[in-house]
């Protein structure tokens, strides 16, 4: 029979059995279970379901996240990006959407949940299916193009799937628990008037796909906005955008700062979206159409915020546009430029709200010599030799400094340190914190630290304990890791934010 | 254990293949997935040079201007660097007076650089010619060498022959080890400094019998 293998996550592996495997599997088993020569496929396939995550998170690195010089296994295959791509987007071509919940009555939800069910199984049928073929594709494609080592058989996560996977995390398509929480946030969308604190508390430990774009959107609308209809948001939004746009471009012209750094950076990405070599560019259609589109919407995000970062931005709007984008209900086809310009326009202006929303408050990150990020660097420091000595004078002791590691995790809001679907279940909860990119993201960085702490403890040269926090091995985690690490982190600000000096030395 | 360690850097313009150079020489391949180096990175690997192991600790800096006051920080201290340009890009050639200018005000005026081209299997868009950026390297006097992180020619040769030159001026006495802030240290003393307070780094140097 068939296995399929589109993740960690998905198959109908049992997942108790995938988590012990996983937990009992530290970085050198994915070395070594890849040295072992695999008599099946299938077994190969079991055998590596976790190694999945490791190009979720190097994959998505054109596009999103990770990359840096890991010299850790991670790295010792660098992942055919383009044939993953181009399997994306043929799935694209015969996967059924997955349901948008915002329209949903109340009383529907157990249809809706037969769709869902129906759904997840035509894809299962499918996904495998032309899963294996590329995979044979992919292979020779790869054989002859690249310098590829390792790896002889590499089966491919269909980038849809990872993406509209994120919230399965290992479990079951769906649990009772997940269902009651889906009907909840169902009912909630479903009143003409959308109590958005109700919305905030319910998103703080994560929304499902189903609504995601909804509350998304919902969740990161203006004050002004609130008691505004979904409908009539929806079809503002796009006239909202571009009158703000112009506003900015105005400004911007006016006040005479359109000096070096707009060049500066405007020629930054134009050779950052030149394909740096053929092999490595997605040249799907799925990825170029999306791709444009982004560059529109970051011409958009540059105008805002003179100083964001290129590929930082970039990431983000894609990851954001990606996630909105996918699980529309009206969608039936992947290829942007075919869809009416108006969804597009609309797509992209959701994804620009949620980007401002996001931006907000931490403009000062991205500003000249980035005064945001040392700032919080220097927090990070403070509230760790509070929390945890032991691991403040380790660092000390072999002179590794803050500023090291934890720059990046503060420039890309640890999207490089974790794969794709953790980080967009981190944003459900920034969402729906107050200050949750400004401000809640500093003890989501203590705790993620502190998680480590063991490891770090026990690493006893400076370039062991630098290579670690380089490469920490989050490319099998999920749902339950991010819970926990948020719930550490709401600990840590319920203990320290509001008493700063309370625990001081 | 090594019997040095020496501290390198590598920098030179956004897009250059500085990660690709050191992901080369460590890894042995070319990644052909590389994002943009945020801040620094950090990568480490033992060589043998003349008869000596090395080992080097290198810093991977970021191109791109915006993380200019990040990477500054790093110069310090560093014996050997990496200055790269891509010869199919006469911008990132055209930047390297600045870089230099960088390294030997930031770093130490004894700072031993190999000037690096990188991207040499793209000959045909080549923008530099070898004889321009070889008569660059000389009147500034670094040493030079084109390479290519996809095909890994004279990856490695760059990283030695830049620690062989470090390890010709220690013993020709023009490079002092026990100077701080040379970039250089004793690999027993190296490790014994970092299992001990710093104060024992003075004592340890004079120990060691290398």
């Amino acid at each position: 029979s068939l296995q399929p293998i589109y993740g960690a996550r998905y198959p109908p592996v049992d997942p108790r059995v995938l988590c012990s495997l996983l937990k009992d599997t530290p970085k050198t088993h994915a070395v070594s279970v890849r040295s072992k020569k695999p008599a099946t496929f299938h077994e190969f396939a079991r055998s590596t379901n976790d190694a999945w995550d490791i190009d979720d998170e190097e994959d998505d690195g054109g596009f999103f996240t990770a990359t840096h010089s890991t010299p850790v296994p991670v790295q010792s295959h660098p992942s055919g990006e383009a044939p993953r791509l181009k399997e994306a987007s043929r799935l694209t071509d015969t996967e059924p959407e997955p349901r948008s919940g915002d329209r949903a009555q109340p009383g529907s939800t157990e249809i809706s949940q037969e769709h869902l069910n129906t759904d997840s199984e035509l894809c299962n049928g499918r996904v495998v299916k032309s899963s294996s073929d590329v995979q044979l594709n992919s292979n020779t494609e790869r054989s002859t193009l690249q310098k590829q080592q390792s790896l002889p058989l590499r089966p491919i996560i269909p980038l849809v799937a990872r993406i509209s996977d994120q919230n399965a995390s290992g479990a079951p398509p769906m649990t009772v628990r997940e269902k009651t929480r889906l009907d909840k946030f169902r009912l909630l969308l479903a009143s003409s008037n959308t109590n958005l604190e109700d919305l905030r508390k319910h998103s703080w430990s994560g929304i499902p796909r189903e609504v995601r774009p909804i509350t998304w959107r919902l969740l990161s609308k203006r004050k002004e906005n609130v008691g505004v209809t979904h409908k009539q948001l929806y079809t503002n939004i796009s006239d909202l955008l571009l009158s703000f746009f112009c506003r900015y471009l105005r400004e911007f012209c006016l006040s005479g700062r359109f000096d070096i750094q707009p060049a500066a950076m405007c020629r930054e990405s134009t050779t950052s979206s030149r394909p740096s070599s053929s092999s490595s560019f997605p040249t799907s259609h799925l990825l170029t159409s999306v791709h444009r589109f982004n560059l529109r919407l970051l011409s958009l995000s540059l105008s805002l915020s003179l100083s964001l970062s290129f590929s930082l931005s970039r990431s983000l709007s894609l990851a954001l546009s990606l996630s909105l984008f996918f699980s529309k209900e009206d969608v039936e086809n992947f290829e942007m430029a075919a869809l009416p310009l108006e969804t597009q326009r609309n797509i992209e202006a959701d994804s620009f709200w949620c980007m401002s929303k996001l931006l907000d408050g931490i403009q000062d990150n991205y500003t000249f010599a980035q005064p945001g990020i040392q700032k919080k660097v220097k927090a990070l420091e403070e509230l760790i030799s509070r929390i945890d000595e032991d691991v403040h004078l380790h660092f000390q002791k072999f002179e590794v400094e803050y500023l090291q590691f934890a720059f990046r995790w503060m420039n890309n809001l640890l999207m490089r340190e974790l794969p794709l679907r953790c980080t967009i279940r981190v944003w459900d909860t920034y969402q729906a914190e107050s200050e949750g990119f400004s401000h809640f993201h500093l003890y989501v960085c203590a705790a993620f630290l502190i998680k480590w702490r063991k490891e770090i403890l026990s690493m006893m040269d400076f370039q062991g304990l630098l290579m670690l926090l380089q490469n920490l091995p989050t490319i099998h985690w999920g749902n339950e890791e991010v819970g926990l690490l948020l719930a550490e982190a709401y600990r840590l600000k319920y203990m320290f934010a509001d008493a700063p000096r309370h625990y001081k030395r | 254990s090594a019997d040095f360690l020496f501290k390198f850097l590598v920098i030179g313009n956004a897009g250059t293949g500085k990660s690709c150079l050191l992901h080369q020489f460590i890894e042995n391949n070319f990644k052909d997935d590389s994002n943009h180096t945020i801040g620094v990175e950090f990568g480490s690997k033992i060589i043998n040079v003349v008869n000596k192991f090395v080992k080097l600790q290198i810093w991977d800096t970021a191109g791109q201007e915006r993380f200019r006051s990040v990477t500054r920080s790093y110069y310090r201290g560093a014996a050997g660097a990496l200055l790269v340009y891509d010869i199919t890009s006469r911008e990132t050639y055209n930047a390297l007076t600045n870089w230099l200018t960088d390294a030997r005000m930031l770093a130490s005026q004894n700072i031993v650089i190999i000037l690096c081209g990188n991207k040499k299997d793209l000959d045909a868009d080549r923008e530099v010619t070898f004889l321009e950026a070889s008569r660059f390297a000389q009147e500034n006097e670094l040493m030079f060498l084109e390479t290519s992180a996809l095909t890994g020619e004279n990856v490695e040769e760059a990283f030695v022959q830049c620690a062989r030159k470090i390890l010709n001026k220690i013993e020709s006495g023009e490079l002092d080890p026990e100077r701080m802030g040379s970039g250089i240290q004793y690999g027993d003393a190296a490790l014994r400094q970092l299992r001990s307070p710093r104060r024992a780094q003075a004592e340890s140097v004079q120990e060691c019998s290398c």
